[in-house]
């Protein structure tokens, strides 16, 4: 039973072992294997960012020769421009939709094939394909499926009695159909991490709480499995509201942001900007701003629920 | 003194095996629910891949094909773009960004899980706002660099922006922060170096994790097409991705035929290199008794 | 240091790309959309046949016109631009403006005039070569060409008591058509115009030109179509939905209809219509014709397409380039090109019997765009660098009134207070 709690709170700190030479040999060898992944760091992100944050004090037109400095100004506009707002809502109601869906999915998936014999293999790798696909096939795919007339979701709701509905073509329609299709790709990737996490819930924990009175499946979730899962539930949480936030591939190949914007969330904006009508300068000030909201976002997410996971 | 339920021992009576029994179905049916919705996309994917152009969009319930056009569309993607060099060039840029991910991330996760060090926090702080940085953010700064180094278009632009992979070292930071202490005390007890308790004592128990970071991250790599397309001019070193524009652009609209045949062939190493590394995983799990 | 470094390796490249037989050279060419590459290969392999001292290499192909564009723009700050590129018309004012500037373009004008008059007016018809010109200088030739054309399904155009010999030629006489069509059947679209779901405002020009009209004023600093014309191409489209049978929906999802035969009249680009042909089979009889226009003398098509230009800075490879950019834009490369895709052949002698005369016989469908040539204007796109952006908020507008949710006046005014907004 003192092995379980010691797995039951892998957060605990390293026991600081005596001696000054061990503490400063731990230092040493702490730094040097953080080393590398610092410097890459900096390199592939500080650097850029750095860079990033200087062109947004710009003007910059790319192709341009020369830039002027703007100051504040970028950001200013950025916080008046009413399509960077509606970005902003359509962004956070994408992941609104998104994050519990998949984590949910996710847990419920892993939590009913967690214990099959012979038909775990065979789920696992169903739904993990969606995981698997290339996104300019799947596109044409998906947009195939939900055509209002042609398609086979459309003929199904035809045959139940309602009418035609253009899922991709409807603005009020447009955003929670594409937060569909993410929580399609992203279930079985959520899946996987909780797998990982039930296998590390030792068996004799379950005997244990069944002797100790719990039956029925749901009392076996609450005592045993919710709280040692703890770990994973709050890893899963975090990654999957920032990958939510990051969303763009789908949006850039499926709706183009559109229709009417409906579609349009933070991360195409920003591309739009940039790459599009080419105002670097103002596309950094956004990019900018993006990234301080999924830092609190993902910062209060992760401070929440480690202290709920560890001390709760 | 551990209480006994009255029941123990006895035969099950009726009512609990059919809840069973019920349980059993009811799982099964939110379980194959589930398959219908994830595996529809790729239904309609194959059996549009053998089926002559002219009857791609006839209903998805006509399965059979009136002329099983699958060597036609596979013949014809195969042909009008390298796929197999596409697929070399994948496997090439995955596996390097993979060795490289596990090389950097396995010992800083180990130092942030287990060691105290200064710049311990801000290390953390740092890799989570890695995590929060999609690959539009530094894109351009990163060409530019890469540009006056003159390393645009060869593999190792395709990699570097990737090499640093802060999901890995959130995840086997996790994993390690659950790897007991005793275990290393006693190591280091022994005399055994820092270095050898990271690669010789700690990494093996992480076999499943590393399989399950491997599975992703070649997922992820393989489909990757925003950054290759900046970086990479010649056709010589293109992703697989950039194979599916072949048969799909806005300008003369899609060749479904091959397009749904081209993706077949590029998606099937992925789902095989699932296959793989789930039994591995597996196998990972059932070993533990260290739990 | 690195300079140095720099100069050794380009110039050991080019060592190894000039080889042993000092005359060869090579080009590198960049073209967009990947599908296009089956053209561009057949062509560039009959030139090199003809010109064994020259080499044809492509770069990896961009996604579109604007991912192309995007590609120029930064390859231009980092030096390393191809030496040979196929710019969208829409955007190559914009691109040549700014690679004039940093003196990275090469002006085509002294190497056509080299050629003799002769050869430039059995060639090129001035419609066409219009098309390149920038600033009043010719910095592109002419490549592909298209113009919106009409696809109809002769089917249904017969069922709704239409004549599919002699369509409609005015808008009111497609919308009207389109009505009967829809009335036909409840699964049945009468038309798609797919304005709303275009990535330029290709359509929307369509709308106006035809008319008549014109997009910006003479001194190209506010836009002309805030009157009537733009008056009655927003009420126009908003028929569309109301009368024609028209369902707002993807583009290409309009397309896939129109090919399961459940649309009567479609308007694309005659860039689709190899796959539509592949599409339909032998489902229905579908056909193509000319675009409606509505004012006869003054009305005209916007041209598509793309021009090649020269970006190379070394005199050996620009001779070069200009042998590839005559042979591109020849009676043969031509015939190549249109039989594969549908376009409009930018070279007069390619409609000729013993070019494209045969294939036209045996495919009408790809005659269309011939039939309008005279009709073909440049597509131009707005000052200020904000054609993209300027678009975007158009078609919004443009989609808000099909969709009824704002009056064709209140869209008109928006739509004109917007553009000039943006063209700053």
């Amino acid at each position: 039973m003192a092995q379980a709690a010691t797995m039951a709170s892998p957060a605990a700190p390293p026991r600081r072992t005596p001696g000054r030479r061990q503490a400063i040999i731990e230092s040493l060898a702490g730094m040097g294997f953080a080393f590398p992944a610092f410097l890459l760091l900096c390199l592939t992100i500080l650097v850029p960012l750095g860079v990033l944050v200087w062109l947004s004090f710009t003007s910059y037109e790319l192709g341009a020769i020369d830039l002027n400095y703007v100051g504040l100004d970028n950001f200013r506009k950025a916080m008046a421009d009413p399509v960077f707002r509606r970005s902003l809502t359509t962004t956070f109601v994408y992941v609104a939709i998104v994050l519990p869906g998949s984590v949910i999915g996710g847990l419920l998936i892993a939590l009913l094939i967690h214990r099959r014999r012979r038909s775990r293999g065979l789920y696992e790798v169903i739904y993990f394909l969606p995981v698997t696909s290339t996104l300019i096939a799947m596109a044409t795919v998906w947009m195939f499926l939900l055509h209002p007339r042609l398609g086979p979701i459309s003929g199904a709701l035809r045959a139940m009695g309602f009418g035609e509905v253009a899922f991709l073509s409807e603005p009020s329609l447009v955003l929670p159909t594409l937060a569909v299709i993410g929580i399609w790709q992203l279930v079985g990737f959520n899946m996987i991490l909780f797998l990982a996490g039930l296998s590390a819930v030792p068996r004799e924990l379950y005997e244990a709480a069944a002797v100790d009175g719990c039956h029925n499946p749901i009392d076996r979730f609450l005592t045993v499995t919710w709280p040692l899962l703890g770990p994973t539930v709050m890893f899963v949480v975090v990654t999957t509201s920032i990958t939510a936030f990051k969303a763009f591939d789908t949006i850039a190949v499926m709706t183009r942001g559109g229709p009417m914007g409906a579609s349009e969330v933070l991360l195409y904006t920003v591309y739009l900007e940039g790459f599009q009508y080419f105002h670097i300068g103002y596309a950094a000030a956004l990019t900018l701003i993006f990234l301080a909201f999924i830092l609190i976002f993902a910062v209060t997410q992760a401070l929440t629920l480690d202290r709920r996971v560890h001390y709760g | 003194m551990i209480p006994i339920r009255e029941n123990a021992g006895r035969p099950t009576p009726f009512a609990v095996r059919l809840g069973r029994w019920g349980g059993f179905a009811l799982t099964h049916a939110v379980l194959i629910a589930g398959a219908m919705f994830m595996l529809l996309p790729f239904v309609w994917m194959l059996v549009t891949s053998i089926r002559p152009q002219a009857e791609v969009f006839e209903s998805i319930f006509g399965l059979l094909p009136s002329r099983f056009a699958g060597p036609e569309n596979y013949g014809y993607a195969l042909s009008k773009a390298p796929l197999l060099r596409f697929m070399l060039n994948g496997v090439i840029v995955c596996a390097g960004i993979l060795a490289v991910q596990l090389l950097v991330a396995i010992p800083c996760a180990y130092a942030l899980a287990k060691l105290r060090f200064p710049g311990r926090t801000a290390m953390f702080v740092l890799v989570l706002l890695g995590l929060c940085i999609p690959i539009q953010v530094p894109a351009l700064p990163l060409y530019i660099g890469l540009a006056h180094l003159g390393l645009l278009n060869t593999y190792f632009s395709m990699m570097l922006p990737f090499f640093l992979s802060v999901f890995a070292i959130f995840l086997f930071r996790q994993f390690f922060r659950g790897f007991p202490d005793e275990i290393i005390h006693a190591a280091r007890l022994d005399g055994v170096s820092e270095f050898e308790i990271v690669w010789r004592i700690v990494v093996p128990s992480a076999g499943p994790a590393i399989a399950a970071f491997a599975v992703f991250s070649v997922v992820a790599h393989w489909n990757d097409l925003y950054w290759p397309l900046i970086v990479i001019s010649e056709t010589r070193l293109a992703p697989p991705a950039l194979g599916m524009m072949y048969f799909n652009d806005s300008e003369s609209g899609a060749n479904y035929g091959a397009l749904t045949a081209g993706a077949t062939i590029l998606t099937a190493p992925l789902v095989l290199t699932f296959l793989l590394a789930r039994r591995r995983f597996i196998q990972g799990i059932t070993m533990t008794g260290l739990k | 240091m690195s300079f140095i470094r720099r100069l050794t390796a380009a110039a050991a490249l080019t060592g190894l790309i000039a080889g042993p037989a000092a005359a060869q050279t090579t080009l590198d060419v960049l073209y967009a959309f990947p599908s296009f590459a089956r053209f561009h290969e057949p062509v560039a392999a009959e030139f090199m046949k003809k010109h064994p001292d020259i080499k044809i290499q492509f770069r990896a192909p961009a996604p579109s016109y604007d991912e192309g564009h995007q590609t120029m723009l930064r390859q231009a700050m980092t030096n390393q631009l191809p030496d040979v590129y196929y710019s969208g018309y829409h955007l190559l004012a914009e691109l040549v403006r700014t690679l004039v500037k940093r003196g990275q373009i090469v002006d085509l004008g002294p190497m056509l005039a080299a050629e003799g008059e002769a050869f430039r007016k059995a060639n090129y018809a001035d419609r066409i070569q219009a098309l390149g010109k920038v600033d009043g200088k010719l910095y592109g030739m002419a490549f592909n060409a298209s113009t919106p054309i009409m696809y109809y399904n002769v089917d249904l155009v017969k069922k709704a008591g239409g004549n599919p010999d002699k369509m409609p030629d005015t808008w009111n006489g497609v919308v009207g058509l389109a009505k009967k069509i829809k009335a036909q059947g409840a699964d049945v679209n009468g038309m798609a115009y797919d304005i709303h779901g275009w990535p330029d405002d290709w359509l929307w020009r369509a709308l106006i030109l035809q008319a008549g009209g014109k997009m910006l004023n003479d001194a190209g600093t506010a836009v002309a179509f805030g009157g009537e014309t733009g008056l009655n191409a927003l009420k126009l489209s908003r028929r569309f939905v109301t009368e024609g049978g028209m369902q707002p929906i993807d583009w290409d999802q309009s397309r896939q209809q129109f090919a399961a035969g459940k649309i009567g009249i479609y308007f694309a680009s005659p860039a689709n219509a190899r796959q539509i042909t592949d599409l339909v089979g032998s489902k229905f009889a579908f056909r193509t014709t000319t675009f409606p226009v509505d004012n006869k003398e003054k009305g005209g098509l916007p041209t598509g397409g793309n021009a090649a230009l020269i970006t190379s800075k070394d005199p050996a490879k620009q001779k070069a380039a200009w042998q590839f950019l005559k042979f591109v834009t020849s009676p043969e490369a031509q015939k190549i090109v249109v039989e594969m895709t549908g376009y409009l052949p930018t070279n007069i002698k390619a409609t000729e019997k013993a070019y494209l005369g045969g294939f036209y016989e045996a495919n009408p469908n790809f005659r269309a765009p011939v039939l309008q040539v005279e009709r073909s204007l440049p597509w131009e796109g707005y000052p200020g660098g904000n054609a993209v952006r300027i678009w975007r908020s158009q078609r919004d507008i443009v989609t808000a009134v099909m969709r009824g949710e704002a009056t064709p006046e209140a869209g008109l005014e928006r739509m004109v207070k917007e553009t000039n907004a943006m063209m700053k």
